[in-house]
């Protein structure tokens, strides 16, 4: 399937223009994949497929030709953004690795097309495996990646979907120079989640969530160096944003209706925003517009005697922001400096001290401005909290402006709220980040799991080891040399010795763990902890410094693990074996 | 612009003491600045009262900015003229509609008490159903009247005011309280009191503070009953009958399932403790419908919403629950946009203000309106050249003109509401159809479509058979334009010279009545023919029928000639607003959609200047809106490294060897958090280093 790639030899490198601004683009990033691919004649990106249909030239062989038919032409449909190839590969294989593989694809091919497991193997893989088969008179020169096929441990066949865009590519691309020869991590278990021909939206969704084990690669980011904090920033304070233009375009766009918005104010409603992107800059800017335009103007004027308009922002994302503390900064902002002393520790009291104030007020004083900055942020999103938000909108002078990030942000108002709030709503995409909102390296961590690994890492888990008690290192490069030999014991079970089963060894161990009996019948062997309550109390400070896992397992019994890769496993015993 | 953005921009990080903070007061950070470069400004504009008015009015000026202020303010007068009108008529619909049940439920309040009900404590089940507002207007009223007169308050619970007993007990006092005595007061109250010092739930200060008022009536209402947790309710309840004799209380439970429901969730102990009566609230759209019809129908009518407005208006309050303010709202929006954004809504104000306007701005914008183009490429077809030349070069005539044609549309827009009023009632009167609303009607006359509609046809029908009874009845509801006809009048001394001939009891029938015709059946070939046939008619019958036919021509002809299609007249864009847009948008937003849109096509929102689109520009998307697609792909687990691996690649494949793989792996983990954020994705536990994912795109 792979190999039909020669045939597009002939294509000039069009130069197109790149950015995709029309659902027609997808032809223009499929050539500009082929134009990027043509050095590569071998180790071809397995996307390369998509754009084949589009170009069969006449002199394409026969057989080519018939397998091509066979591509699937829906993918020409997806958007240029996948069929942009993934990388210039540089060919790590050796052609002689290349074609053991090859070879090892084809016996696997043929006993797939003799056993029709229809329960493991999605319908394309026979496809897949037939084209091998044809492909037997192909040469070297045109093996397929070792991404095609490959076997796992017990040797039936998963195949990747050729044209599969997106994770499939991932795989195919994967040979980064990093990484070792041998199987690539993707291509096991790999089905393809995007279904045949363009789906409706609700047939994707149970297309994408139908049953069976999780049709995804077994690769892991153990190899991948993840972002420090620093590092992010770093880089990011380096990265020149090639949209400026258009982003400062965009707020520009929504900084012209800022008089509407005052006139909406004005006639009483309350506006909240949503759409794509941070709104603080946005916020920031009608707050400085709203000052221009109610502010008097100069002091000789008549209307001088016309205090600024009150502006209180609010951001829902700081972490401390509470109600209550709203509601008094609001009442700050009215009653000025003779606040009362007691203002009450319920934000209803506050709220109700606010109201009575503000009727208090002339009726001519100008209305405060709240301007709250994400009201769906988690720590603002409890009904409750939602429902105080709400009486303070249906206040008559206060003007609530706020912004809302999540798509399903309606869904926190029922009738009453709704009302209540008397919202208009604009669409303000900004596509600007939010920085200021999220701690995005800390965000990204706990999306993977992998908060522990915070503390530092290997680097952390060294520093806190060197503060702690002979005993309690002793102990923890025990629990390290379980680990590592657990693990090893487990792949050379199960690999049958394979070469380069570059798998996710250090979180399988990770997660195999060692039995908490057996750790402590260790320990005490070794004389590292006399008693039960002396090992546990060691464990704790283990715990303490998020050093090791532990979890239940089926039969109840305490696993303990480590939570760092296998490499990482290493160097820490190593160290802890030379100090 | 950019290069003051670009500033901005780096200089965030020293805002950011600022943007860490949960809630301040703003101050302007470039305050001296601004105000140092003011005056220099100010100085060049003469020194009007520009200033004042620009405070006092927030419309902007329109036409390029060349509209000046005088018309401007024109603009936003007129709008708060008509509006005011409106805003009235709907207040007076509101208090309309609920004084019948509040008077009940007064009356009740008044006649009522313990004794009355033999130590239970008198409760009012008010079933709101969809109205949900309804009971907060019924509730502030009834506290007006209870407090204007001194007997007493209303005290208006609502489920988050009652988290335990304690607070709701503390936020009924409270309520009590500062309802007369203001928050000062209630905090004086608690604390200027002899003898031991209470808590703030001690219904000890309750009692206390009605015995010094002299309360007669406290009425506690539970806005939305279902809400509140029953174990709370019962205990509360059971507490409130104990103080019964201290404490005058009534309470009213606002139910929005059914009575039945609402008893089934209490204890039948705590049921036992409660005796009342049970009142029911209109159903919203009832009210919106007369809404809708006073604002649109009334004979002094100016201004219009179209056909598109009312359908969002009535999609709206038919796909979900509104209520009737959220409904008027709508329409104040509606009547907002028409006069911020349309310059020529000028030409709606009365006569004298009307000389203040800009003629020649006005001018070029009424030539190009679409109607009026139409209008002058209709009068060029039939040869009246001469007339066309005429309005495009003379701004005097064409504002002439153009005055006489708002008038007129105006009339003709009124004509045809009081038709679809007569139509409406004629159907309601005669039973034709078992619900007419007028906005079904309107929506019909306002696309020009009600000639061809069922009920037209109906309505016509029915005439011929009304009998001499109905006859006047009917001709009661036609519209002054059809009845001050000369025809009219004939047909009616006609009609009344027969009348006085006729001498029968019963009233005379047309010759299309079902009982002038006779149904023959005869058996032919053992099959039933059932033939009809008209039987001959009496001569005061006959003369009916005739002085009927007449009638419905006439009719006909009216209907015919009033029931225009409104987007036909010309410079209707002045009176009649008719976009879907600003509406919808506005009040039903799609965040879902919108957020989907930016990340699956940003360019719909990032578009470049002209200048850089001819540039080739680097090409790619943000960040986030690649990830967002790779996404879209991925099945419902995703396996984050593929992830990764597939986001690099399209980096590297885009900018050669020069692409930084930590460069993109910040931007790739930026978006990653900005998806997280917006919920697409949860950490999943099933395999290391995956995500689930919790949105699919269109769903």
């Amino acid at each position: 399937m792979k190999r039909k790639q020669p045939d597009t030899d002939e294509t000039p490198p069009v130069s197109t223009p790149k950015r995709p601004r029309t659902t027609d683009a997808p032809t223009n990033g499929a050539v500009n994949g082929h134009a990027a691919r043509e050095k590569t004649p071998e180790g071809t990106p397995a996307k390369k497929t998509k754009s084949t249909p589009k170009k069969p030239t006449a002199d394409t062989p026969a057989t080519l030709k018939a397998s091509g038919l066979k591509t699937p032409t829906h993918k020409n449909k997806a958007k240029a953004l996948f069929s942009t190839p993934t990388k210039q590969t540089t060919a790590p294989d050796t052609p002689s690795k290349a074609r053991n593989a090859d070879r090892s694809a084809k016996k696997k091919s043929a006993r797939l097309l003799l056993e029709q497991d229809d329960d493991e193997i999605w319908d394309g893989a026979d496809r897949l495996a037939e084209e091998i088969l044809q492909d037997d008179d192909e040469t070297a020169l045109q093996e397929p990646t070792p991404a095609t096929s490959a076997t796992n441990g017990d040797g039936v066949i998963r195949s990747v979907e050729a044209g599969s865009e997106e994770p499939a590519a991932g795989d195919a691309a994967a040979p980064t120079p990093k990484r070792r020869a041998g199987r690539p991590k993707g291509a096991k278990n790999k089905r393809s989640p995007t279904p045949e021909g363009e789906l409706p939206a609700h047939e994707r969704y149970f297309f994408q969530n139908r049953a069976g084990p999780p049709r995804t690669s077994n690769s892991n980011l153990s190899k991948v160096n993840l972002l420090t904090h620093e590092e992010y920033f770093e880089k990011m304070a380096q990265w020149v944003d090639p949209f400026q233009e258009e982003k400062a375009l965009l707020l520009d766009l929504h900084c012209r209706s800022f008089p509407q918005w005052d006139f909406e104010f004005d006639q009483g409603f309350n506006i909240c925003l949503y759409g794509y992107g941070s709104k603080r800059r946005l916020l920031q800017e009608f707050a400085d517009w709203q000052y221009r335009r109610h502010s008097p103007d100069n002091e000789d004027d008549d209307t001088a005697t016309i205090s600024p308009p009150s502006v209180v922002i609010v951001n829902g994302h700081t972490p401390g922001v509470s109600i209550r503390s709203i509601f008094a900064t609001i009442v700050t902002a009215v009653l000025g400096a003779d606040i009362p002393s007691k203002m009450g520790s319920q934000p209803q009291e506050v709220l109700e001290l606010l109201q009575s104030s503000l009727n208090a007020r002339d009726s001519d004083s100008p209305p405060i401005t709240v301007l709250i900055n994400s009201i769906d942020a988690p720590s603002l999103r409890r009904a409750t909290n939602q429902a105080l938000l709400a009486r303070l909108a249906a206040t008559p002078q206060i003007n609530l402006l706020a912004t809302a990030d999540t798509p399903n942000v309606l869904l926190m108002w029922d009738l009453n709220l709704r009302d209540q709030f008397n919202f208009v709503f604009h669409d303000c995409t900004t596509f600007a980040p939010f920085d200021a909102e999220f701690d995005v390296v800390e965000e990204v961590s706990a999306l993977l799991g992998r908060k522990g690994q915070r503390v530092g890492g290997k680097e952390g888990v060294e520093f806190v080891l060197k503060s702690l008690p002979e005993n309690a290192r002793n102990l923890y490069q025990l629990l390290l040399t379980e680990l590592l030999s657990l693990s090893d014991e487990g792949h050379l079970s199960d690999d049958e010795g394979e070469e380069g089963a570059g798998g996710a060894r250090g979180e399988d161990a990770a997660a195999a763990g060692i039995e908490f009996r057996a750790l402590y019948q260790k320990a005490a062997e070794e004389f590292i902890a006399s008693s039960e309550m002396m090992f546990r109390t060691l464990l704790k400070e283990f715990h303490d410094h998020q050093m090791i896992t532990s979890r239940m397992d089926a039969s109840g019994m305490e696993i303990l693990g480590v939570p760092l890769a296998r490499e990482e496993m290493e160097g820490v015993l190593e160290d802890l074996v030379l100090a | 612009m950019d290069a003051d953005l670009l500033e901005l921009d780096t200089g965030g990080a020293s805002k950011d003491g600022s943007q860490s903070q949960g809630v301040y007061i703003y101050r302007p950070a470039d305050k001296i600045k601004s105000s140092g470069e003011r005056p220099t400004k100010r100085r060049k504009v003469a020194r009007t009262d520009l200033p004042k008015a620009a405070n006092s009015r927030p419309f902007v000026s329109l036409l390029n900015g060349d509209e000046d202020a005088k018309s401007i303010e024109l603009r936003y007068r007129i709008y708060h003229k008509f509006w005011a009108a409106q805003e009235a008529k709907i207040k007076g619909i509101l208090d309309d509609v609920d004084s019948e049940v509040l008077t009940n439920v007064l009356s009740f309040v008044r006649s009522t008490s313990p004794q009355t009900y033999d130590g239970c404590i008198p409760a009012a089940l008010v079933t709101v159903g969809s109205n949900v507002s309804s009971l907060g207007r019924l509730l502030s009223r009834l506290n007006g009247q209870l407090t204007a007169t001194g007997e007493g308050g209303v005290i208006a619970l609502e489920s988050g005011d009652a988290p335990n007993l304690k607070t709701t007990l503390k936020n009924i006092i409270r309520f009590g309280i500062t309802n007369t005595e203001g928050n000062e007061g209630y905090q004086s109250f608690v604390t200027d009191r002899e003898g031991p010092r209470v808590l703030g739930y001690d219904l000890d200060l309750l009692a206390d503070y009605v015995k010094r008022k002299e309360v007669k009536k406290l009425v506690l209402a539970f806005r939305d009953s279902e809400a509140f947790d029953p174990g709370i309710l019962a205990d509360l309840l059971s507490l409130l009958s104990s103080w019964l004799d201290r404490i005058p209380l009534t309470l009213i439970f606002g139910i929005s399932t059914s009575v039945e429901l609402f008893e089934g969730r209490l204890p039948r102990s705590t049921v036992a403790l409660l005796r009342g009566r049970y009142f029911e609230i209109h159903e919203a759209s009832n009210c919106v419908d007369r809404i809708y019809g006073r604002i649109q129908a009334e004979q002094d009518g100016k201004f219009w919403l179209g056909r598109n407005i009312t359908s969002v208006l009535f999609e709206k309050s038919s796909d979900s629950f509104q209520t009737p303010e959220a409904f008027s709202r709508t329409v104040k929006y509606a009547y907002m946009s028409h006069f911020f954004a349309n310059p020529l809504s000028v030409l709606l104000a009365d006569d004298d203000a009307a000389t203040t306007i800009q003629r020649d701005k006005v001018c070029e914008a009424l030539r190009n309106l679409p109607s009026f183009r139409r209008y002058c490429e209709d009068t060029m077809e039939e040869g009246c050249a001469e007339q066309v030349r005429k309005l495009l070069e003379d701004d005097a005539f064409l504002l002439e003109q153009s005055a006489q044609w708002v008038k007129s549309g105006q009339q003709k827009m009124r004509d045809m509401f009081k038709c679809v009023d007569m139509v409406q009632r004629a159907l309601k009167k005669f039973n034709i159809v078992k619900k007419t609303s007028i906005s079904d009607l309107a929506i019909r006359a306002l696309a020009g479509e009600l000639q061809t509609s069922a009920s037209y046809e109906d309505i016509l029908r029915a005439i011929k058979t009304l009998d001499s009874d109905q006859m006047p009845l009917f001709a009661m509801m036609l519209p002054d334009t059809l009845t001050a006809s000369s025809d009219f009048a004939q047909i009616q001394a006609d009609f009344g010279a027969l009348l006085q001939v006729y001498q029968g009891t019963e009233p005379l029938k047309s010759g299309y009545d079902k009982q002038h015709s006779v149904v023959a059946t005869t058996v032919v070939q053992q099959r039933v023919k059932l033939s009809k046939a008209k039987v001959k008619l009496p001569k005061e019958n006959a003369e009916f029928t005739k002085i009927i036919d007449r009638f419905h021509a006439l009719l006909e002809a009216c209907l015919e000639e009033t029931l225009i299609r409104p987007n036909d007249l010309v410079l209707h864009e002045i009176f009649l607003l008719d976009m879907r847009n600003p509406l919808k948008e506005v009040f039903s937003p799609r965040p879902r959609f919108a957020v989907e849109r930016a990340l699956s096509s940003p360019f719909d929102y990032l578009i470049s200047s002209p200048e850089s689109s001819t540039v080739k520009v680097s090409a790619h998307q943000p960040a986030a809106a690649i990830l967002y697609q790779l996404y879209l792909e991925s099945g419902s687990l995703v396996n984050v490294h593929d992830l990764w691996q597939a986001f690099y690649a399209v980096f590297e494949s885009e900018q050669g060897n020069g692409c930084d793989e930590r460069t993109a792996m910040a931007l790739f983990y930026r978006a990653l958090s900005d998806l997280k954020a917006l919920g697409m994705m949860k950490s999943s536990r099933k395999k290391v280093d995956h995500v689930s994912k919790t949105a699919w795109m269109g769903l």
